[in-house]
């Protein structure tokens, strides 16, 4: 039976958001820092998308927003980050750093910050393009894992190449650092 | 034709003196050379570090060539300008790299230099703020009538960038 020529690859991911460390206070949806002298934040949050396409033009991005209670227990925005998922086949670990919208003038936020209305965007996605990021200012802090499995189908029959696949050297779903064996 | 896709991040920049930077950046290319999609230039936000001295951008660049020639690789240079409370902003380095040439995940890391006045020039720096720029922004990726200049170096700007090449193989092209 003749293989017919592919016109669309296939893009599948699957993998989890691993930890983040050094970031303001340690509550988010179940989970707080450890007591331990590492401080980290474990989320271990699955992550499992199938993508299909005629182009690379677009490569999906993962954008993170994190949230925390303040000290008035609003729920404030505490980072956010944006990664392209991988481009070759194999294992991958990103460490992305998180940044927090900032308003301009130390009126403002004192404001925000007594009110628990803090900056943030009103649709995350905008981390996920350049176009008009000239305006804001942001602060930089902390720091999220993200580690991907990657596979990919057809990407060579229509004729990219991506490159060595570079996973040598990550080891397993890995336990936070700090515990040996 | 062969397609060229360049696809990553500005992550950041280390080693500059003031601490809330931004990053005005753009791509050259050759007369060969045509852009399908995504935007040629553009500036990142104001990042302003919290812990140690790296500012974070995490600028997405999407980028979609398509060439008939190797002459002309695109390159990649970069203005560093720090803001202060006032919001006045000043030159911090100029910096170029080209772009990989090789297919897969490639961490860059670009330097940057600064030009330098006279003694006058680098004493209201010092004090008022301000300083010399290139009139003409292709000096940063160009050779020509750089023996003019007097520099300074500046910090590092890191970048990761992927590439992925279509039909290369087909027009006898290894990389």
């Amino acid at each position: 039976m003749a293989a017919t020529n592919p016109s669309v690859f296939l893009l599948m991911v699957n993998g989890q958001v691993e930890s983040a460390k050094g970031l303001e206070e340690g509550i988010s949806q179940i989970t707080s820092k450890s007591q331990d002298v590492r401080r980290a934040l474990v989320w271990n949050f699955p992550i499992d998308v199938t993508f299909k396409s005629t182009n690379p033009y677009g490569w999906p991005q993962i954008v993170l927003s994190v949230y925390g209670p303040d000290m008035f227990g609003n729920d404030v925005v505490r980072g956010y980050g944006a990664v392209h998922v991988p481009f070759s086949p194999g294992r991958h670990k990103r460490t992305i750093p998180m940044f927090v919208p900032e308003s301009t003038s130390k009126l403002q936020k004192f404001t925000s910050w007594f009110m628990g209305r803090r900056p943030e965007y009103t649709d995350p996605k905008v981390l996920a393009q350049g176009e008009g990021r000239e305006v804001t200012r942001v602060r930089s802090q902390g720091f999220v894992t993200l580690l991907f499995n990657v596979v990919t189908k057809d990407m060579r029959k229509l004729g990219y190449d991506t490159g060595p696949a570079d996973t040598h050297g990550i080891p397993g779903p890995s336990l936070p650092q700090g515990i040996s064996g | 034709m062969a397609e060229v896709h360049v696809i990553g991040q500005i992550i950041g920049a280390t080693g500059f003196s003031e601490s809330s930077l931004f990053c005005k950046w753009g791509i050259h290319t050759g007369a060969a050379w045509k852009l399908l999609s995504g935007v040629r230039e553009g500036q990142t936000q104001v990042d302003t570090p919290q812990v140690g001295d790296m500012a974070y951008w995490s600028h997405p660049i999407d980028l979609h060539f398509a060439t008939k020639g190797l002459q002309g690789w695109p390159r990649l240079h970069l203005q560093v300008w720090s803001q202060d409370s006032f919001g006045r902003c000043q030159l911090e380095g100029y910096g170029f790299c080209h772009v990989p040439s090789s297919p897969g995940t490639h961490q860059l890391d670009c330097s940057t230099w600064r030009p330098l006045g006279s003694w006058r020039e680098q004493l209201a720096r010092a004090f008022v703020g301000g300083g010399p720029q290139l009139l003409h922004a292709d000096t940063i990726y160009s050779g020509a009538d750089r023996y003019r200049l007097h520099t300074a170096a500046g910090g590092t700007v890191r970048l990761e960038l992927s590439l992925l090449l279509r039909h290369f193989d087909r027009y006898g092209v290894e990389c």
